[in-house]
C-alpha cells in the first residue's frame, strides 16, 4: 500500500493562511498532503486538538502563525508558542515529537510557505506513517497520547501554560517576577510529574492495584509512585479499594 | 452661502493618502481617492520590512488596502491625475484626467493568463528596474485595485498593430483595446494632497559611483533585492558575481546635508540603513555591516534602542565619517574613501556592496501640481505648510499629508494623515 | 435537534479550478455527504447568475447551511455571507472552502491529488458547518462626547476640532489653568514666536459652547467601554461623574531636574527650562555660555533621546546671540537631531551664527569645573577647556509620575520608560488596543509644540470615527465564559490583549462582546473550559480534524 502522508495545518489568518493564499496566486506549487484548518489568530489553537488529530491518525501536524512581533492580535504567538512547547515536551516523552511543527510565515512569504510545506511532508514521509496505524505500537500508542491528553486537560499544566508570560513580566502575586529559566525548571518537573500520575490514572482505571504494581507497569520507583497516588487521591482522583495481603489497591475515581 | 459638500478629494494613494481616505470613510465622509499608478500602496508597497519593529511591510499595508477596496465610502480613481481646479472651499470642482486601461475594471478577477503569454518583457519600475515586467501587467502581487493594466508605450498592439495575445486567452473578456482616456468631474468640500516623494538621482554625484560601479545600489534598490518577493526572492547576492556578500557599507546622507545638492536632512536613512543592515544579518548570519554618517539621527518611539540593538545583535558598526568616494578593484570590489571625522584620517575599506541611503525630493510634478491647484511650495519644492500647523496650505480647504511636505517615516506620515483628514472634516461639518 | 440542511456550490472560477480539478467528480461525491439536499457547480460562483441561485436554492430548499468551494474567504467571505443574508438566511451559517488559491492553482501537476484533496476540504467544512450556529452582531449605543484627559496645548486642539464638528467635549486638567508647559516656555522654534501667543487659543477653548473645562480636577475612576465610559472625576473636594463616548489621553510629561548632574545647582548651572524663566525676564547676564546635550538621556536609566532638546538648545542659544552678539556659546553634543526641511535649515542658521559645536562621546562625559567646563574633543583627540559664567544642561522630557497610575485606571500599557503604549508604533500611533481610547502629545513620546498639534488632531480623526456614528455594530462571533464552569482564576483577564474580559459587579467574569476581537486565546488558555470561542469553537474545530480523511 503506498503511503501518503496525510498533514493537517493550523494557520492564522493574516499571516501564514495569507502567505498559502500568496503561494497560489504566484503559482508556487507544493506536495499536495496538507489539509487546512483556518484560524484567526495561532493562540486559538488547544493543544489537545492536535492529540485527538493524533488519536485519529494524522502523520503531521503543522502550527503556522505571524512571526514573533507581529501577530494581528498582539501576542497570540506567543501563547501559541508557550502551549506547542509544553506539548512537544509531553510528545518528547512519549516518542512521538517529530510529527508536529510550530513556524512562522509571513503574509508576503508565499515562497517559503511552500518550502515549510514541502520539507515537513518529506520529514513525515520519511518517519512512515504514524505508529498508530501499526497493530504492532496501535494500543501502547493510544495509551500514551490519551495520558497526555490528559494531562494537558487538567487545570495544573493549563495554568501554568495561562499564567506563564504574566508571570515572567508582571510577576506572580506577591509581586515576584520570575525569570523564564526558573518558570520553566519548574514547569518542566511539573510536565513530567502530571505525565507520569496521568499514566498512572489510566493504569488504575478500571483494576485497581497496588503501589508496586503500578510501579512495575511504569517502571518509576515505589516512593514516588506512592508520592503521586498521595497527590491525586488528595485531588480525588484516586481511591482506596481494598487491600490484599498487606498492599492496600488504589483504584482511579476521575471521571473522564 | 452654497452648500457645503460632503465629499474629500485625497490626491495619492500611498499610506498617507490610504490612512487619511479610511479616517475619513470611517467618519461617514465620502472620498474620491486620486492615485497616479495603477495601484495603491506607493512606496510602502515596496519595502521589505519597516523600523522600529521590522514587521513586513506588504502585511501590514495589504488589511488597509483590502478596507479601501471593499469600502463604499471610497471610490478609486487610479491612473489618474488632477488636471484643473476651480471653486473654493466647501464647494470645489476638480478635473481628473483617468488614463485608460485597456482592462474592463468589473471583468479582470488577475487571474494571470494574459502575463504569462504576453511577448513584451519591460523594465519593471516597481522593482526599481532590476527585473522586467511584461507589457500587461499588476504593479505587485496583492495590489489594490486587483486587476491588470497594458502599458500602451510598450504593448506591441499600440506600437505595431499586432499581437493581442492577450485578448484571445482572456476567458472573462476583459481586455478592450478601445478603452479611451477620460476626463472626469469631482465636486468636493476639501482636499487632501499625499502624493509622497521621489528618490534623489545619486548619479549627479559621480564621485559615488553610481551607474559606473555595478556593487553600488541605493537603498531602495537594496530594499528590493532582499524582499521575499523581489528578483531575488530574498536571498541577496553581489550583483556583480552573484555571490553572497559578507561586508556591506551604508552611506547615509547621500545628496542631503549637502549645500550643493540638498541642504536639508532626509529624517529617516539612519534608521532605515541600520533596519536593511539588520535584515542582510537575518539572511545571512556571517555578515558585517557599516555604517557611515554624520550624526545619528534616531529620535522616534523606541529608536535609540533600536539602533543600540543593531550595533549589539546585529555586527552593525557605526563610523562617523564623511565619504570622499568610491571606487572599485580589478574584482570589482567598491572600495570606500573618507574621512573619519574622529581622528581626521582619511582611510579606505574595501567592501562586497555599498548601499546609498538616498535623499527623499520632492516629486518631480510637484510643480505641476502646486500650480494646478494654487498652493505654495517651499524653497525645497515640498509642499508648504504652515509652522505650527504642517497640514495647513496656503489656500483654505486644501490640506496637505506625508512626506509630500517633508521627508519623514511612517509613523509620522500615519498621524500626519489622520490630522489631515480632521482638518478636512472640520471644514465639511463644522457647526 | 434541527434538521441540518445543506447547499453546496462548488466554482470552476473559469478554468483556473475547473481545468485542474475534476469538478464533476467533486460535486458527485459531495451530493453523498450527509445532510446535503442540494450540490451543483457553477462557472463562477461569485457573479450575479451564481449569487442569484445561491438566493434562490436557500429559498427553495430551505436551506440552513451553505458552503461555497471556490477561492480564498479572505476575499469573498463577505460577499457570501452578504448573499445568504440577502435571502434571509443568517450569515453565519456560510462556510468556504478555498480549492482555488491552496488547491488548484498549487497542484496544477498533480490534479488527481489536487481533487482528492478538494473532496477532503469540502468534508471538512461540511462537518464545521454543521455545528455552526446563527450569531447576531451586537449594536452599542456611542455617546456622542468626549472626555480629554490633559488641558495643554494638545489637549486643547484636539478639543477644538471635536467640539467644531458638534460633540460636546470636557477636558480636565490638573493645574488650576489651561496651558500645560507652554506656560513656562519664552519662545518657541522654529520662527521664535512667542509661547504666549500660541496659547490664545485658550480663549476659543474657555468660550467655545461644545466645550466645558474643568480645571484643578483630576480623574479618579473609569469604568465602562467604547461608546460608554464613565470617568469619576475629583475637583478639590468634590466628587462629580462624567459619561462620554470616548477618552483622549493629553496629559503630556514634563522635564527633568537636572538635580545632581553635571553641578547643577540653579544658579551658575542651570536646566534649559530656567533659562526660559530668565529669558522671559529678559534676565540673561552671561558671556560665555556653554550648554551641555543629553543630561539624564540616552543613558541605562533612559536610553531614548528625548527629540527635542537639540531644537530647543539652538534656539535659545540663537536668542541669546540675538540680543548679546559678542556672547560666547557652546554646545557640546552627541549627535544633533535636527532632521527633516525646517530643522535642519534652523541648525544651519545656528552654525552661521558662529555657535561652536564640539562632540562629546557618552564615555568621556564634560566635567563642570569651577570657572571651566572640560569636556574631550574626539574630533581633536584633545581636552578642551571652555571658560564659562552660565552653563545650562539639555535633559529629556520625562514621563509624569501619575502616569502609572492614570494607566492602571484605564487599563492601558506602558513602555519601559512609562510613556503611553499605543496599539501599533507605526499604524496605529494614536491609539490604544483597547477600543475608544486614544494618545497625543508627549505623553505618548517627547513631542514639540508642533508634533503635539499634528497629534492632537490625528487623535480627534480617530476619536471622531466611533462619535459620529449612532451606535457601534460589531461583530458576533466572540468569545463567551459559561460562569457555571468558571473558577475564576483570572488567567483569561491579564491574557486579553485589548482588556475585553473583566469581573462584573457579582465577581462573575464576562466578555465585552464589544471589545472581543475573537482572537481565541482566552479560549485556549481557560484552565476548565468556561470560555466558548464563538463560530470557531472548540467542537467545530476538533470535527474538522476528525473528518480530514484518515481512519484506522
Amino acid at each position: 500500500m503506498d503511503y501518503e502522508p496525510k498533514i493537517l495545518g493550523f494557520l492564522c489568518n493574516w499571516c501564514s493562511y495569507a502567505g498559502a493564499d500568496l503561494a497560489g496566486v504566484s503559482r508556487i506549487q507544493y506536495a499536495p498532503n496538507l489539509r487546512v484548518i483556518r484560524v484567526m489568530c495561532s493562540g486559538r489553537i488547544d493543544p489537545i486538538f492536535i492529540l485527538e488529530g493524533f488519536l485519529k491518525g494524522i502523520d503531521g501536524f503543522m502550527v503556522l502563525g505571524c512571526h514573533l512581533g507581529d501577530c494581528h492580535y498582539i501576542n497570540g504567538n506567543y501563547e501559541a508558542e508557550i502551549k506547542i512547547g509544553v506539548l512537544n515536551k509531553l510528545l518528547k516523552l512519549i516518542g512521538f515529537s517529530e510529527r508536529l511543527i510550530l513556524d512562522w510565515v509571513s503574509a508576503s512569504e508565499g515562497n517559503r510557505f511552500a518550502q515549510v510545506v514541502n520539507e515537513f511532508t518529506e520529514k513525515i514521509r520519511d518517519l512512515g506513517p504514524s505508529p498508530i496505524k501499526d497493530e504492532k505500537y496501535k494500543i501502547n500508542i493510544t495509551d500514551e497520547l490519551n495520558v497526555i491528553k490528559s494531562a494537558l486537560s487538567d487545570i495544573r499544566l493549563r495554568v501554568f501554560i495561562g499564567r506563564k508570560r504574566s508571570i515572567i513580566t508582571e510577576g506572580n502575586v506577591y509581586g515576584e517576577v520570575i525569570s523564564e529559566e526558573e518558570f520553566d525548571k519548574t514547569l518542566d518537573q511539573a510536565i513530567y510529574d502530571e505525565y507520569i500520575r496521568n499514566k498512572i490514572l489510566l493504569k488504575i482505571k478500571n483494576k485497581s492495584k497496588s503501589v508496586l504494581e503500578i510501579s512495575k507497569e511504569i517502571r518509576v520507583e515505589p516512593n514516588r509512585v506512592l508520592k503521586h497516588i498521595i497527590c491525586l487521591k488528595s485531588r480525588g482522583f484516586v481511591d482506596f479499594d481494598k487491600i490484599i495481603d498487606i498492599y492496600p489497591k488504589f483504584i482511579s475515581i476521575k471521571e473522564e | 452661502m452654497e452648500e457645503k459638500l460632503n465629499n474629500v478629494l485625497i490626491i495619492g494613494g500611498g499610506i498617507a493618502g490610504i490612512q487619511a481616505s479610511l479616517d475619513l470613510a470611517e467618519r461617514g465622509i465620502n472620498v474620491e481617492l486620486v492615485e497616479k499608478n495603477a495601484c495603491l500602496g506607493g512606496r510602502m508597497a515596496q519595502l521589505d520590512k519597516t523600523f522600529p519593529t521590522n514587521d513586513c511591510s506588504i502585511c501590514i499595508l495589504a488589511p488597509k488596502l483590502a478596507d479601501c477596496s471593499h469600502n463604499s465610502k471610497i471610490t478609486l480613481h487610479t491612473l489618474s491625475e488632477v488636471k484643473e481646479l476651480s471653486g473654493n472651499v466647501g464647494n470645489f470642482k476638480v478635473k481628473v484626467l483617468k488614463k485608460a486601461r485597456y482592462v474592463k475594471e468589473d471583468r479582470c478577477i488577475n487571474c494571470g493568463a494574459c502575463v504569462e503569454k504576453c511577448p513584451m518583457r519591460v523594465n519593471d519600475e516597481f522593482d526599481m528596474n532590476l527585473r522586467k515586467r511584461k507589457a500587461i501587467y499588476i504593479d505587485y502581487v496583492q495590489g489594490v485595485p486587483s486587476i491588470m493594466t497594458i502599458d500602451k508605450e510598450n504593448c506591441l498592439f499600440f506600437t505595431k498593430g499586432t499581437c493581442k495575445i492577450c485578448e484571445s486567452v482572456c476567458e472573462r473578456e476583459a481586455i478592450d483595446f478601445d478603452q479611451k482616456d477620460k476626463e472626469i468631474e469631482l465636486f468636493v468640500g476639501s482636499i487632501i494632497i499625499a502624493t509622497g516623494y521621489d528618490m534623489f538621482d545619486v548619479s549627479l554625484i559621480p564621485r559615488l559611483g553610481y551607474g559606473r560601479i555595478n556593487n553600488v545600489v541605493t537603498g531602495l534598490e537594496f530594499e528590493r533585492l532582499i524582499c521575499a518577493s523581489g528578483p531575488l526572492g530574498g536571498h541577496l547576492v553581489i550583483p556583480s558575481d552573484k555571490k553572497e556578500p559578507k561586508k556591506l557599507a551604508f552611506i547615509n546622507c547621500v545628496g542631503s546635508r549637502d549645500i550643493k545638492n540638498n541642504p536639508y536632512c532626509s529624517s529617516c536613512c539612519c534608521m532605515y540603513t541600520t533596519k536593511e543592515a539588520m535584515i542582510a544579518y537575518e539572511h545571512d548570519n556571517g555578515l558585517k555591516s557599516t555604517i557611515f554618517y554624520i550624526d545619528l539621527r534616531a529620535p522616534g518611539k523606541d529608536f535609540q534602542k533600536y539602533i543600540k540593538r543593531g550595533n549589539r545583535d546585529y555586527n552593525i558598526n557605526y563610523v562617523k565619517a564623511k565619504v570622499a568616494k568610491i571606487i572599485e578593484d580589478k574584482e570589482k570590489n567598491p572600495i570606500v574613501i573618507y574621512e573619519d571625522i574622529n581622528t581626521f584620517k582619511i582611510k579606505q575599506e574595501i567592501f562586497d556592496m555599498v548601499i546609498l541611503a538616498n535623499t527623499m525630493v520632492p516629486k518631480r510634478d510637484a510643480g505641476e501640481l502646486a500650480k494646478v491647484l494654487g498652493v505654495e511650495l517651499d524653497h525645497y519644492n515640498f509642499f508648504k505648510g504652515e509652522t505650527y500647523h504642517p497640514q495647513l496650505t496656503s489656500k483654505k480647504g486644501i490640506f496637505l499629508c506625508g512626506a509630500c511636505r517633508e521627508p519623514m517615516d511612517i509613523p509620522t506620515s500615519v498621524t500626519d494623515a489622520s490630522s489631515a483628514a480632521a482638518r478636512a472634516a472640520e471644514i465639511i461639518i463644522e457647526r | 435537534m434541527e434538521d441540518i440542511k445543506i447547499g453546496i456550490f462548488i466554482c470552476h472560477c473559469g478554468t483556473n479550478i475547473g481545468g485542474v480539478l475534476d469538478i464533476e467528480s467533486i460535486t458527485e461525491y459531495a451530493k453523498t455527504l450527509p445532510n446535503v439536499i442540494y450540490a451543483t457547480d457553477n462557472i463562477y460562483t461569485c457573479s450575479e447568475v451564481g449569487l442569484t441561485e445561491i438566493r434562490d436554492k436557500i429559498k427553495e430548499f430551505n436551506l440552513n447551511r451553505v458552503i461555497v468551494a471556490s477561492c480564498t474567504p479572505r476575499t469573498h467571505e463577505t460577499l457570501f455571507r452578504n448573499t445568504c443574508q440577502e435571502a434571509g438566511l443568517n450569515p453565519y451559517l456560510f462556510e468556504m472552502v478555498n480549492i482555488r488559491d491552496q488547491d488548484s492553482w498549487v497542484h496544477m501537476k498533480e490534479p488527481e491529488k489536487g481533487t482528492e484533496k478538494a473532496k477532503d476540504l469540502i468534508r471538512m467544512g461540511l462537518s464545521k458547518a454543521t455545528l455552526l450556529r446563527p450569531l447576531e452582531k451586537v449594536k452599542v449605543d456611542i455617546n456622542p462626547s468626549a472626555l480629554i484627559i490633559g488641558g495643554g496645548i494638545s489637549g486643547m486642539h484636539a478639543a477644538l476640532n471635536l467640539a467644531n464638528q458638534g460633540f460636546q467635549t470636557t477636558i480636565i486638567e490638573k493645574e488650576s489653568e489651561l496651558g500645560g508647559n507652554l506656560k513656562l516656555l519664552n519662545k518657541l522654534y522654529p520662527i521664535q514666536v512667542d509661547a504666549s501667543k500660541l496659547l490664545e487659543i485658550i480663549y476659543l477653548v474657555e468660550s467655545h459652547r461644545n466645550i466645558n473645562v474643568l480645571t484643578s480636577s483630576i480623574p479618579v475612576k473609569v469604568e465602562g467601554f467604547i461608546g460608554n465610559f464613565e470617568t469619576t472625576i475629583k475637583k478639590n473636594k468634590q466628587i462629580s461623574k462624567i459619561k462620554t463616548g470616548i477618552i483622549i489621553i493629553a496629559t503630556g510629561a514634563k522635564a527633568l531636574n537636572p538635580e545632581g548632574l553635571f553641578g547643577y545647582n540653579g544658579k551658575t548651572v542651570i536646566s534649559q527650562l530656567d533659562l526660559e524663566q530668565l529669558l522671559k525676564e529678559n534676565n540673561v547676564k552671561a558671556q560665555n555660555i556653554v550648554m551641555i546635550q543629553c543630561v539624564g538621556a540616552r543613558n541605562d536609566e533612559r536610553p531614548y533621546c528625548s527629540n527635542i532638546c537639540c531644537m530647543t538648545a539652538l534656539k535659545n542659544a540663537m536668542l541669546i546671540k540675538e540680543m548679546n552678539p559678542n556672547a560666547n556659546i557652546t554646545i557640546l553634543f552627541r549627535d544633533i537631531q535636527t532632521q527633516g526641511t525646517t530643522y535642519e535649515d534652523y541648525y544651519r542658521k545656528a552654525r552661521e551664527k558662529a555657535i561652536l559645536f564640539v562632540k562629546y562621546s557618552p564615555e568621556k562625559p564634560p566635567l563642570v569645573k569651577d570657572s571651566v567646563v572640560e569636556v574631550y574633543s574626539e574630533l581633536r583627540n584633545l581636552i578642551i577647556n571652555i571658560p564659562y559664567d552660565l552653563v545650562v544642561l539639555s535633559t529629556p522630557l520625562i514621563a509624569h509620575e501619575d502616569s502609572t497610575k492614570l494607566a492602571k485606571m484605564l487599563k492601558i500599557p506602558q513602555q519601559g520608560n512609562k510613556f503611553f503604549l499605543e496599539a501599533h508604533v507605526k499604524l496605529r500611533p494614536s491609539d490604544f488596543a483597547t477600543d475608544g481610547i486614544f494618545i497625543c502629545g508627549s505623553a505618548h513620546w517627547p513631542a514639540d509644540v508642533r508634533e503635539s498639534i499634528s497629534q492632537a488632531y490625528a487623535a480627534a480623526s480617530r476619536a471622531s470615527r466611533f462619535l459620529s456614528k449612532d451606535y457601534l455594530e460589531v461583530e458576533g462571533a466572540t468569545a463567551e465564559v459559561d460562569t457555571e464552569i468558571c473558577i475564576k482564576c483570572n488567567i483569561c483577564i491579564k491574557i486579553c490583549p485589548f482588556s475585553a474580559i473583566s469581573k462584573n459587579e457579582e465577581g462573575e467574569i464576562v466578555v465585552n462582546k464589544i471589545l472581543c476581537k475573537a482572537c481565541g486565546v482566552c479560549g485556549a488558555s481557560c484552565p476548565v473550559g468556561a470560555i466558548t470561542i464563538l463560530h470557531f469553537t472548540d467542537e467545530q474545530i476538533i470535527s474538522e480534524i476528525l473528518s480530514c480523511g484518515v481512519g484506522y
